[in-house]
């Protein structure tokens, strides 16, 4: 049996991951409850990327993988793929989101007001030291407006339909249940409207920023103009088996919207939304959004190329997977290059006379 | 009777990991996939706690096939105790309560990556191959909505092409694994980058073949006596790996599919590949009373 004593996979597998466990130590209820509470920035980034809102999940993921982002979103997803949809929320609309932060880059003043909300964008990035030297940083309160902002904001489109500038919108043609869900059944092309905004809503935010990146920088067709960008908080309203509709809580969310240029008479639209506040995320997947309309097939803002690459889970596993053994395929590689080379030294030892010309076809 | 006599208890998750629309789905696409031999059928894909890429799609498709009285046996590169193999045994016995085996004869189910066991598949036994890449046009088509066409359109001519290049530069196919192959005379598919060695095996064989990737959301098969042949040219015939000469340095076993040791000196030794194919004549060897079923290869050659 010395054939089998030299391995022992399944030991090591324990072991390598006892290891990695090891490294992070006991994980209790007040670390989950550490990083929820002082990361939501990056428990908001994950949620997204998961597709599932649950907060303490959420840091419970990051707290297990060690904060391997790949990693506690895979946790998540697969976790969530197990659970039965209870119920399909009602769409939220844009005037009903509880903003707390929205934007236009397109005019000076909109209606509503232009509303900061909680931004590090005028920020000096400035690394606060003093706390490392005993001097704990205490934030300075905030003094309030004379005058609250209203909870709800106007969306900037509809009032951008008003004067004609935006396209009217199109009555949707499918029921709010039967718009077609992407954790249950495939992407295919050319994709669904909903299956395109769902696959950038769960997309990994590093690929969505590279690609849309390089659309802004010009590889794509329309440098965006954010239209308007809004961080809030939204109402999840279902419908009770005896008909009353309920809030069954709120998720934070990010919307953008960004235009570009004129077609057909009307400003186009790029759009995109996610779970938590990302902004980087949803200007990034609007820009993509944007520019899908004229891509050219095969570019990187064409539909196909972005959804397949920002897939987060399917992308970083298949980079890992790239460990595994492939001495099967590679040996198979390996056979045919010997043959071939062989090939060729037999031929070039050959008389030149008696060389084998290919027949032209 | 009372409401707990009707219901079951609580668990995390369903029997097989995977909930029952999950399964759903994948039965509907496995019964469509043996219904268009080789033509791939988009699915969900579940996620499962497993990365993609690392047989999650072969996993999906054995999660829903498992019982209680399946015996499973699952492979990498040919060996039942590659740690990832390891790790998918061990999944699939966990959340099913079948039964885990090393021996390609006592296997209901076989998942595999990489390769085909080197012993005769039976009627009543099922491979379901782990594929990274289910389309066999990728390399001359990036773009899927396109190579859909293709296929609906049995258009193989870029294919058929690459081919002819190669053997124009090369003086011979340079395909590795994974060689493109026609099924039941429509579509071509790609047989999971199994070694050219293997994919003899999957013609008119006994036994039923899945094709799943978990990562590319699409799953094909290869019904029992289904023709499976690959694209060659009339006058240069299909070669398999040139292993039948080689030994295990082990087992003493020839004419197998080998994996190839390198070695301090130069030059290399050779294992078979096929890893309980070896440990069962090493056993035999040593007296043991042990079964070593038929083999696809007879003293090298391809015998069908």
């Amino acid at each position: 049996m010395a054939y089998v004593a030299t391995r022992g996979g399944e030991k090591a597998i324990e072991q390598a991951e006892r290891l990695f466990r090891q490294d992070l130590g006991p994980i209790d209820a007040a670390r989950v409850d550490t990083i929820r509470k002082t990361m939501p920035y990056l428990v908001d980034r994950v949620m997204g990327e998961a597709s599932l809102y649950d907060e303490e999940l959420a840091a419970l993921a990051l707290a297990q993988t060690g904060g391997e982002l790949s990693e506690a979103v895979l946790v998540l997803r697969a976790w969530r793929t197990t659970q039965p949809r209870l119920a399909i929320a009602r769409p939220v609309q844009q005037d009903e989101v509880l903003t707390q932060r929205r934007i236009s880059a397109a005019f000076k003043d909109i209606p509503g007001g232009q509303i900061l909300g909680p931004t590090l964008d005028y920020s000096h990035r400035v690394l606060a030291t003093d706390v490392l030297e005993g001097k704990p940083f205490t934030p300075p309160p905030v003094d309030s407006a004379q005058a609250p902002a209203p909870v709800r904001q106007p969306s900037l489109a509809e009032w951008q339909r008003q004067q004609g500038l935006v396209a009217p919108a199109t009555e949707p043609d499918t029921a709010p249940e039967d718009i077609p869900d992407l954790t249950r059944e495939p992407l295919l092309f050319p994709a669904s409207r909903a299956h395109r905004l769902q696959s950038l809503a769960r997309a990994e935010t590093g690929g969505v920023l590279a690609l849309g990146y390089a659309a802004m920088r010009g590889y794509g067709n329309a440098h965006p103009t954010v239209n308007e960008l809004r961080l809030g908080e939204a109402n999840v309203v279902v419908r009770h088996p005896r008909g009353t509709e309920f809030s069954a809580g709120r998720v934070r969310v990010s919307q953008a919207e960004v235009t570009s240029k004129e077609k057909g008479g009307y400003l186009e639209l790029g759009f995109a939304a996610t779970f938590g506040w990302n902004e980087v995320k949803v200007i990034a997947a609007a820009t993509l959004d944007l520019n899908s309309a004229e891509a050219p097939v095969g570019s990187a803002v064409h539909e196909e190329f972005y959804l397949y690459h920002t897939e987060s889970v399917e992308a970083s596993g298949f980079c890992i997977h790239f460990k595994l053994p492939h001495y099967v395929t590679f040996q198979s590689v390996l056979d045919a290059m010997r043959d071939a080379k062989a090939k060729k030294t037999a031929a070039d030892a050959a008389p030149a006379e008696t060389r084998q010309m290919e027949p032209a076809e | 009777m009372s409401l707990a006599s009707l219901t079951k208890d609580w668990a995390a998750t369903s029997y097989g990991f995977l909930d029952a629309s999950a399964k759903r789905e994948l039965r509907r696409k496995m019964l469509k996939a043996i219904a268009v031999p080789g033509c791939q059928m988009p699915y969900a894909s579940r996620e499962v706690p497993m990365a993609r890429g690392w047989g999650t799609g072969g996993l999906q498709v054995t999660l829903t096939l498992v019982n209680p009285a399946s015996t499973v046996k699952v492979i990498d590169q040919g060996a039942d105790d590659g740690v990832n193999a390891a790790s998918i045994r061990r999944f699939i016995s966990r959340v099913s309560g079948a039964a885990e085996t090393w021996d390609t004869l006592s296997a209901s189910i076989v998942q595999s990556r990489h390769r085909v066991p080197e012993e005769v598949m039976r009627e009543d036994q099922i491979l379901v191959l782990q594929v990274p890449n289910p389309e066999p046009l990728r390399g001359v088509e990036p773009n899927m909505s396109i190579a859909r066409q293709m296929h609906a359109d049995a258009d193989y001519g870029k294919l058929w092409l690459t081919l002819y290049e190669q053997i124009v530069r090369k003086g011979r196919i340079m395909q590795g694994a994974a060689y493109p192959s026609m099924v039941n005379g429509r579509h071509v598919m790609t047989p999971s980058p199994i070694p050219r060695w293997d994919v003899p095996k999957l013609n008119m064989a006994k036994h039923l073949t899945f094709l799943s990737a978990g990562r590319e959301k699409r799953l094909f098969a290869v019904p029992p006596f289904t023709r499976v042949e690959p694209l060659v040219f009339s006058d240069r015939p299909y070669q398999v790996e040139e292993h039948a000469h080689l030994t295990c340095r082990r087992s003493g076993l020839s004419g197998y599919f080998m994996n190839e040791i390198p070695q301090d000196n130069g030059g290399s030794t050779f294992e078979v590949s096929d890893s309980n194919l070896g440990i069962k004549a090493i056993q035999k060897a040593e007296g043991a009373p042990t079964e070593i079923g038929e083999t696809w290869y007879r003293d090298g050659e391809y015998s069908a």
